[in-house]
């Protein structure tokens, strides 16, 4: 193979981003979650990478802020998914993600500012709490306060009560 | 079974439906088939000439390109549906903030199926957030419930 057909080749292997740059096409099958450890959490991100690593199975693991990002082909990337909310089910959550870890349309090491999906993050995790509560007490509450009984039935209540006390 | 949800890029609601054992459809995974396909018109940019064309099938064509793209992401979602879960009254902010009309249709798709559909509103409290749990959580069970009595009758 010339020279020549040689960069052809690379070049329609890869995926121009754009900017000058491309990005390799065996994205294909391979998918991303984000794993999001909730306030309250009893491992740290740190933790959890560690738990990753230890868990030596093929794929991506990226440490972030809120948790890790995971990138790799499904079976793996769910196991370790699986593995991962065990460690604390009811204060870790799992995002789906449709761009690569630092793919440069989106990485804000690239872009500058957060990434746009970042800010539903910020947004959901002051929810998070409480759903971490909910997910440890689930119950049914009545929304609707109990509606105030009329003056004249509160004082034959109140009659009833004096009546049955003397 | 295939759930939507509304917003469609929500965590807790998708969370909330891997874990009862369903499968969320969420915009992310539209967004995945269309930025890591090898294709030579793999955006740069989100928006391929083909999207507006796609749309066309819940918008007409005098509606802005911008809607009808978008409505391109979300019908996959809207076809597939088989059950919905619908997010109200959420603050600015909370899911897609791109188009607000693309959203309206997009919820509107999702009333018209018949399909089974949770409509909540956005949890204020901590009380209000527990009993939205619950109400997933118990609408996720019936599901589930109502698909193995059809498989039973078929």
């Amino acid at each position: 193979m010339s020279e020549k057909n040689k960069d052809i080749d690379t070049e329609f292997c890869h995926i121009p981003m754009g900017d000058g740059t491309y990005r390799d096409s065996d994205q294909k099958d391979k998918i991303t979650r984000m794993i999001i450890l909730g306030p309250g959490c009893s491992v740290s991100s740190k933790e959890l990478l560690n738990f990753l690593h230890m868990l030596e199975l093929p794929i991506n693991i990226r440490l972030t802020c809120y948790g890790a990002n995971l990138n790799g082909y499904p079976e793996y990337v769910m196991e370790a998914v699986a593995k991962a909310r065990e460690l604390d089910p009811n204060h870790i959550f799992v995002k789906f993600r449709g761009f690569p870890p630092g793919d440069p349309r989106r990485c804000r090491a690239k872009r500058g500012g957060a990434r746009e999906g970042f800010h539903q993050i910020e947004s959901e995790y002051k929810l998070l709490p409480d759903v971490s509560i909910a997910l440890e007490n689930p119950r049914h509450v009545d929304l609707n306060p109990p509606k105030k009984i009329p003056l004249e039935e509160f004082i034959e209540i109140v009659d009833e009560y004096d009546e049955n006390k003397s | 079974m295939k759930v939507a949800i509304f917003p469609p890029n929500s965590m807790i609601l998708a969370d909330m439906i891997v874990r009862s054992g369903h499968e969320p459809l969420v915009v992310q995974k539209e967004m995945q088939k269309k930025v890591t396909s090898p294709e030579l018109d793999a955006p740069p940019f989100n928006m391929t000439e083909e999207d507006p064309i796609n749309g066309l099938k819940y918008a007409a064509i005098e509606v802005p390109s911008g809607v009808r793209g978008r409505m391109s992401l979300f019908g996959p979602i809207i076809e597939e549906a088989e059950a919905a879960i619908i997010m109200s009254e959420a603050p600015y902010g909370f899911g897609c903030v791109g188009c607000a009309r693309s959203s309206e249709l997009t919820v509107f798709s999702l009333r018209r199926k018949q399909i089974p559909i949770l409509e909540l509103e956005y949890p204020t409290t901590r009380d209000d957030t527990i009993e939205m749990v619950h109400k997933i959580n118990t609408f996720l069970d019936t599901l589930e419930n109502n698909n193995q009595e059809d498989m039973a009758d078929d």
